[in-house]
């Protein structure tokens, strides 16, 4: 047997790639699918590129101007920032709720969890179509259920008091489910020792849920509310479907935005300015998530 | 080891990626494959060929609801007798739309017949998106109402065909009209239409609804009103025109008209008038076939702003065309399925599925106007219509009005404030 010591740097050529060998479908698909498509969205970006007419002249940062300048989308940046913060908000307050909620069951956890996971399996597009049915002014069956109760009704999608509350609850209702899978199959991963001995030092249950709970489950606290912002700040079937941004651009998004102003007509140099601006809002967001996983 | 295993490794990971990236071998053309159309005398043109032959296919590409079923209905006929296999994609507005703009620049093209809004034609013969028909041998015939054609041509040459007579009417609640008060076959303003409603809404019913869904809804439902007003959104130079007296006057008259009732969406506004919870709205023949034992029913759009007032035509186009794309494969035989869609007798046979022919031997034909009385109003309104500004910018320029007119709606801006915002951006737009 060799004495000699192994050092991953001294092999030949052939081990060296190895490792960049194995690494390179990944880095291709990586390439191919998000490294092209966003340089290119970055530089059409500085174009007046519209499709139909092929034309791509340079315009510098005229694109970024006439967003900026555009009340619209100040008032769709408003709207998405203010939704994604209700939004997550709510969806991570009931998510969590609910899942120590299923995790303190003795039975029926499984099929809690089935239950509960359901909203989240719909196709967006069909949630806001069954919304849309079951709250419409005529035949919708909460609006019929309110008004047998005496309660008051509203035309909720078209009413600025109701639209975006209600665009609101709807993607809650979606998306609780998501946030109470992770942190359900986080609080599964507790131990049960650290309740047991925090009950002997006498915690009660809001402290043993502050100071056991909390604790254990930050991370995926923390990686449940990173990707539901970055979800919700695309938020656009719900909206293009139920209001299409109205009324009074009270539930436009920038997705919405987007889709009205930059890709409805083509305009993709413009489409693009607006999806970097989206980005890099996206990127302020999540940044702090992003500095803890790189430290 | 290491290295052969390094080795094999490598030469599969660019086996597998060549595989992914390799086109798979395109089929053999089933029609003609240049962009030209193919002569007269090709195979795919003949009227009967050999059952042994695999079916060509076509696709299509239509707006989805009662437009595109009319002609899914008659197309089982047309594929047994050409041995051609039809597929249809059925699509929102917005998705017709962007669907055959992205479709346009590609050398061949995955549709073979398209449904196209007349708001489009500027646009899409702007950038050749759509074949020359009369070079393909189509023209128009006399039974075709001719107002509707207004936009079909291009220097006098045919790149659509009306198939689809949309046109604005006034759909409205017989029980609610008559406890209104208001005698329905008399109607021929405006004002009489906000009696009407104001008599519904003090019974308890909403009055007047409108669509508030997308910015293109408002546009096109206020546009009747601005006729009837003299106005229009452009000049006879493509300047706007929205920050005009007579706009203001018939957007001031529309916020008291619609305060009787609300915004909803399109299937909504259809539902109330035919419960009966709403009185009018500004609709399409499309959306509502009436019968004497529906609950609702329509009328053309009164011409006039004010009781015994100057007349104009004020019955807006919303005609669905059809056309080839420029660079369909198979023009020649996409062409005879237009001209069999667009026959007579096919058309006469779409009405029984809900179609609104733009044929006079259609809407004139006794033995329906016997069972549907309604079409004749709508035979007026088609030969009184009104098309939309045919200019390429059209999609930009009822995002922005109907942006503005939403604000108004709701209350967020003044009519002032709210046209003459609209009138700067348009401006610019269209400098």
């Amino acid at each position: 047997m060799s004495n000699k010591p192994y050092k991953l740097n001294s092999g030949t050529l052939g081990d060296r790639a190895f490792p960049h060998v194995m690494l390179a479908p990944t880095l291709i698909v990586l390439i191919v699918m998000t490294v092209y498509p966003l340089v290119f969205t970055f530089l059409y970006s500085f174009t007046d590129y519209n499709y139909l007419k092929q034309s791509a002249a340079f315009i510098g940062l005229g694109n970024y101007i006439t967003l900026f300048k555009n009340a619209y989308f100040r008032q769709a940046i408003f709207n998405t920032v203010k939704f994604t913060v209700m939004a997550v908000t709510l969806e991570m307050v009931f998510g969590l709720l609910l899942a120590v909620f299923v995790n303190s069951l003795r039975w029926g956890q499984k099929l809690m969890r089935t239950l509960l996971l359901l909203p989240y399996l719909l196709p967006a597009v069909t949630v806001a179509l069954s919304f849309r049915m079951m709250l419409s002014p005529n035949y919708g069956i909460a609006t019929q259920v309110l008004s047998a109760l005496g309660l008051p009704v509203y035309n909720w999608f078209h009413e600025i008091k109701t639209a975006f509350n209600t665009i609101l609850l709807i993607d809650v209702w979606q998306n609780v489910p998501f946030v109470f899978l992770l942190l359900y199959a986080s609080l599964q991963s507790v131990s049960a020792d650290q309740y047991e001995a925090a009950s002997i030092d006498g915690a009660n249950v809001f402290q043993r849920f502050w100071y056991v709970t909390v604790p254990n489950i930050k991370n995926s606290l923390a990686l449940c509310t990173l990707l539901r912002i970055i979800d919700t700040f695309r938020l656009f079937e719900k909206v293009n479907i139920l209001t299409g941004g109205g009324p009074a651009n009270s539930t436009a998004t920038i997705t919405q935005f987007l889709y009205n102003y930059g890709i409805k007509n083509l305009k993709f140099g413009f489409g693009s300015a607006g999806a970097i601006v989206m980005t890099m809002l996206v990127l302020m967001l999540s940044s702090f998530y992003i500095k803890k996983a790189i430290k | 080891m290491k290295k052969f295993l390094a080795m094999i490794l490598a030469v599969a990971m660019i086996a597998t990626l060549a595989a992914c990236g390799s086109q798979a071998p395109s089929s053999a053309p089933q029609g003609g494959s240049s962009e030209a159309p193919p002569p007269a005398s090709s195979p795919q043109s003949a009227s009967a060929p050999a059952p042994s032959s695999e079916p060509q296919t076509l696709t299509l590409i239509l707006r989805g609801g009662s437009y595109a079923d009319v002609i899914k209905a008659a197309l089982p006929e047309f594929e047994a007798a050409n041995n051609v296999k039809c597929e249809v994609l059925d699509l929102a507005f917005d998705d017709l739309h962007n669907k055959i703009a992205l479709d346009a620049l590609n050398p061949k093209g995955a549709y073979d017949l398209c449904m196209v809004d007349g708001s489009w034609m500027a646009e899409f013969t702007a950038h050749n998106v759509l074949a020359n028909l009369s070079a393909l041998g189509y023209s128009f015939d006399n039974d075709i109402i001719p107002n509707t054609t207004a936009i079909c041509e291009v220097d006098g040459q045919i790149y659509l065909a009306p198939y689809f007579g949309n046109v604005t009417i006034m759909l409205y609640n017989k029980e609610n009209v008559k406890n209104a008060g208001v005698d329905i076959a008399g109607v021929d303003s405006w004002e009489e239409i906000m009696t009407a409603c104001k008599a519904a809404a003090a019974q308890g019913k909403k009055g007047f609804l409108l669509r508030g869904d997308t910015p293109d809804n408002f546009v096109s439902d206020f546009l009747p009103l601005l006729l009837a007003y003299k106005g229009w959104v452009i000049d006879k130079d493509n300047k706007p025109t929205v920050n005009t007296p007579e706009f203001k006057e018939a957007m001031n008259f529309y916020l008291e008209l619609i305060a009787t009732g609300e915004a909803q969406s399109k299937d909504d506004v259809v539902a109330a008038l035919d419960s009966g919870a709403a009185t009018m709205g500004v609709g399409w023949p499309g959306w509502y076939v009436p019968a004497d034992d529906k609950a609702a029913s329509y009328i053309m759009i009164p011409p006039s702003a004010k009781k015994g007032g100057e007349k104009y035509a004020t019955s807006e186009y919303g005609i669905w065309t059809i056309g080839i794309p420029q660079n369909s494969e198979k023009k020649e035989l996409s062409m005879k399925l237009l001209q069999y869609i667009m026959s007579p007798e096919v058309q006469l046979a779409s009405i029984q599925n809900g179609g609104v022919p733009c044929r006079y031997s259609c809407l004139q034909n006794p033995e329906i106007l016997a069972k549907m009385p309604h079409l004749e109003i709508v035979c007026n309104a088609l030969e009184n219509g009104v098309y939309r500004p045919v200019i390429e910018e059209w999609t930009d320029f009822t995002n922005i009005l109907g942006a503005e007119m939403d604000n108004i709606v709701n209350g967020v801006k003044t009519v002032d404030a709210g046209l003459a915002d609209a009138q700067a951006q348009l401006e610019m737009l269209l400098a």
